[in-house]
């Protein structure tokens, strides 16, 4: 499956620990496990996501962004959003995740 | 009996019934004037007849009396004579007896002889006769005999009288000359004589007289017998009766008894008249006897004839009247035929001409018939009408295409009118919409439109231009034109009558202007603005009954050029109805001059249907009912609009995960539709995603037949999405909510999706039927 195309794409900018990635289009059941395939979490403490160009986030995302919480959780990393609309805002406040997202 | 007439007379030409009804009155009363005059003239005619059968018989009794009775004076005188002579001078007698005779000649009486008889004073039978016997007019002798017998001589001689009387013998054969005769003598004595000498006698030739008697004819079948003293006849037809039998003797003979009482009458010297019945000589039918006595012979003439001897003149008459009235009815229908002929020719030439006429052939002009009566005025009549048609065919002609004119011209007018009315109702899920426009001319003043402005708003307008023809059909064409191309620019109402009102008002020197009511339905929501310009109140239709609207008052457009509008807002839900008339609804008005009215118009919608063709029927049905037979006054127009919603939009997809995204856009699409608002839009989004990655990842763990039918409806402000599988029976419902107070690092992954699709939607349903899941979603969109 192409999801580079139409499905979801990961800009990633590395910044010494800190890796922030620009999503753009869909973030979905299909789309999600891309966010832990493609991401390369070594030496990363910080992982930022760019929630700009997104406009739906489901329930499959929030699970990739918990594992990847998760996954970070042993070097003390975290992960963070930003730019997120208010509706998926909305969303994260519905689920308690709120802390996740970065003003 | 009338019925019979009738039959006949309708059932034989003119001419025929004519003929035998002429013929008919003239025989009729021919036979009446015959019958009149027979029955008038019968009694006069046999009074007539008798009267003549009278005066012949005296005549005769008067002429033999009138002989007699001469003959008589001059027996008498020669009697005298002799009384002063003696019986010796022979040459006296034969003078004497001379003279008699010549005497005798200047009468009419034809004597055969006269004679002298001087019998023995002893034997009257015998003695000396002197006869003169005179042989046309000439005596030629004179004999002197001596008869010893004088009853051998004279046998009619029963005895000699011997008184101083006329003796008339009956009537005998002359033995010397054989003719009848009868003689008159009287008993004489010469000068100084005591005693009769003799006799002095006249015998009478009866021959003339009896041939005069014999050649006498009264009518046909009278004839006249002359009877001697005795009854004898003297004349009679039958040689073998006369002079032979005496009345008494035929009655006998005859068996006729009558006759014996004429005899009897006779010997009395009377006279009379008898009928009697059954006459041999007539042909057995009744005679009558007419009987007159010649006094002093004591004889009698008798003139019998034929009783109906009267009846021949009648009979006569009656033939004559019959030749005649022949001869009139066949110079009658000669006549009637000949004009019959000439008339009906004449009408027949009329008939054809009129058959002609009728037909549309005019052509054929009139003979001149100088008759200035019957077919002349007929024919008259026929030319005039021929004048008269032509002239109005002409006129008609030349009306009819000065109105094919006109009319073309209204044609072509409503034509354009008409063409201008939204006629195809267009097939929306959203609404329906029926319209009726009779116009009271055939081009009115009253218009409404429909269409769309875009996918999802709908216009519908009403309009009434003041008055009527073609000035309004125009104005009322400029005014569907502007407010259909203005309201292309999207722009609000109160702007789209406002540019409308502007160039409506220009030029509009004859100050008609149209009210109008026009809205707009935003078909995803029933969100509706309106405007009227002094337009009747619409109807607002819902679930609790009809009521007029009340819209925001404006002026009429086309009068103020710097008028402004305000307008209206409503919602209609799904079912509700706007109901637009024109004044010629509410202002229909019966016979009684009465409106139909707002109130009855309430009444009957308040009846009503939700198809709007049926309110639409219903109402012009009940207006009918309302004018009766009273002329349409104004056009009747009305636009019924209900709406009804978006409803459903129905997607089938295999339950794959891969097809998620198509679905979403296919979803948001359909929101897009119905105008759902972006939060609303996200939040179904969201939900949506949830379940049906739910379904494609669990319901079918085969993987076979795996499908989802998604299926969208808006109805009532509430907008849903019905998802419906037939996997393994599953009530996301059921889950236990995830622990949203949990710190992130111990959240669990799963559980969260029906979570959040419970958080961001209003409605959430699930049921199981037919062996589907049904799991639907709603949301308010006006939230």
């Amino acid at each position: 499956m192409d999801n580079e195309s139409e499905g979801l794409k990961i800009k990633q900018i590395r910044d010494g620990n800190t890796l922030t990635c620009k999503l753009t289009g869909w973030l979905d059941p299909n789309t999600s496990p891309d966010l832990i395939s493609k991401i390369d979490l070594n030496g990363i403490t910080l992982l930022v996501f760019d929630m700009k160009d997104i406009e739906y986030v489901f329930s499959s995302g929030i699970r990739a962004f918990l594992i990847l919480q998760k996954m970070l959780a042993p070097v003390n990393g975290s992960v963070k959003l930003i730019n997120v609309s208010d509706n998926i805002r909305s969303i994260f406040e519905y689920t308690g995740l709120e802390s996740m997202i970065d003003f | 009996m009338i019925d019979a007439f009738k039959f006949w007379m309708s059932k034989h030409s003119l001419k025929f019934k004519l003929n035998v009804s002429i013929l008919t009155f003239v025989c009729i009363a021919f036979l009446s004037l015959a019958l009149f005059i027979s029955n008038y003239s019968a009694p006069i005619l046999k009074s007539q007849l008798d009267d003549n059968a009278q005066k012949s018989v005296e005549a005769y009794v008067a002429d033999f009396a009138h002989l007699t009775v001469l003959t008589e004076r001059i027996i008498l005188n020669t009697k005298n004579t002799l009384s002063q002579m003696s019986e010796d001078n022979v040459n006296a007698i034969r003078m004497l007896l001379n003279s008699a005779i010549e005497t005798v000649i200047h009468t009419d009486l034809d004597f055969t002889n006269a004679w002298l008889y001087i019998f023995n004073p002893e034997d009257v039978s015998s003695g000396d006769l002197y006869i003169s016997t005179d042989y046309k007019n000439n005596i030629i002798d004179f004999e002197i005999e001596h008869i010893d017998n004088l009853y051998n001589r004279f046998p009619w001689f029963k005895e000699v009288p011997k008184k101083e009387n006329i003796y008339w013998s009956e009537p005998y054969l002359d033995t010397k000359t054989n003719k009848t005769v009868f003689t008159c003598l009287i008993p004489f004595k010469f000068i100084n004589q005591k005693d009769f000498n003799g006799l002095l006698a006249l015998t009478i030739d009866l021959t003339d007289i009896q041939e005069s008697i014999n050649n006498f004819s009264f009518y046909e079948t009278g004839k006249l017998l002359l009877l001697s003293k005795t009854g004898l006849y003297v004349t009679y037809p039958d040689p073998d009766v006369a002079l032979k039998l005496t009345i008494f003797e035929l009655a006998k003979k005859l068996n006729q008894p009558k006759l014996n009482l004429i005899g009897q009458d006779l010997l009395a010297g009377r006279g009379g008249q008898v009928i009697i019945p059954n006459v041999p000589v007539f042909n057995n039918s009744a005679a009558v006897f007419f009987y007159a006595p010649i006094k002093n012979l004591g004889w009698s003439f008798c003139l019998v004839y034929a009783q109906h001897e009267f009846l021949k003149p009648i009979r006569q008459f009656q033939i004559i009247i019959a030749v005649a009235l022949l001869v009139s009815v066949l110079l009658l229908m000669l006549i009637i035929n000949i004009i019959f002929h000439h008339s009906t020719k004449q009408l027949l030439m009329l008939s054809r001409i009129a058959a002609q006429y009728g037909r549309g052939n005019f052509e054929q002009k009139f003979k001149f018939i100088p008759n200035s009566y019957d077919i002349g005025i007929l024919a008259k009549a026929l030319s005039n009408m021929r004048t008269n048609l032509l002239n109005y065919l002409d006129r008609e002609r030349k009306a009819a295409s000065e109105k094919q004119k006109s009319q073309s011209e209204l044609d072509i007018a409503k034509h354009i009118q008409k063409s201008a009315l939204s006629t195809t109702y267009p097939e929306n899920e959203a609404f329906k919409i029926a319209t009726t426009m009779i116009p009271a001319k055939q081009v009115g003043g009253d218009f409404y439109d429909f269409f769309f402005i875009d996918k999802n708003k709908f216009a519908i307008v009403i309009a009434d231009v003041s008055g009527k023809g073609i000035p309004a059909a125009l104005y009322m064409m400029k005014a569907i034109t502007l407010i259909k191309n203005m309201s292309r620019s999207k722009r609000s109402l109160d702007f789209i009558f406002k540019s409308v009102n502007e160039q409506l008002c220009e030029g509009n020197d004859t100050c008609m202007f149209v009210t109008a009511f026009m809205a707009i339905i935003d078909l995803r929501n029933g969100s509706t603005s309106y405007v009227s310009a002094g337009h009747n109140p619409p109807l607002l239709g819902n679930k609790d009954g009809y009521k007029f609207m009340i819209p925001p008052k404006n002026i009429v457009l086309g009068i103020n050029e710097k008028a402004t509008f305000t307008k209206g807002k409503i919602n209609l839900s799904s079912g509700d109805h706007l109901f637009l008339y024109t004044d010629g609804v509410t202002e229909a008005q019966n016979s009684s001059s009465k409106f139909y009215g707002e109130k009855r118009l309430l009444k009957i919608l308040n009846k009503a249907h939700d198809n709007p063709q049926d309110n639409i029927n219903m109402v012009l049905n009940d207006t009918r009912k309302f004018v009766k037979n009273c002329p349409q006054s104004d056009d009747i127009t009305m636009l019924d609009f209900i709406f009804l919603g978006r409803k459903q939009n129905l997607l089938q997809t295999t339950a794959d995960i891969a097809k998620l995204e198509k679905v979403l856009i296919w979803i948001k699409d359909d929101m897009n539709k119905h105008n759902i608002s972006d939060k609303a839009q996200f939040n179904m989004i969201t939900a949506a995603e949830e379940i049906f990655s739910n379904i494609a990842s669990y319901a079918y763990p085969e993987k076979e037949n795996a499908f989802i039918k998604i299926q969208t409806e808006l109805r009532n402000s509430t907008y849903s999405i019905t998802f419906k599988d037939k996997g393994k029976k599953y009530n996301p419902l059921n889950n236990k909510s995830p622990d949203i107070k949990a710190k992130i690092q111990d959240r669990k992954i799963g559980g969260l999706g029906i979570f959040i699709a419970k958080k961001v939607t209003d409605i959430m349903t699930y049921t199981h039927k037919d062996g589907y899941n049904i799991l639907k979603i709603g949301i308010d969109i006006n939230k």
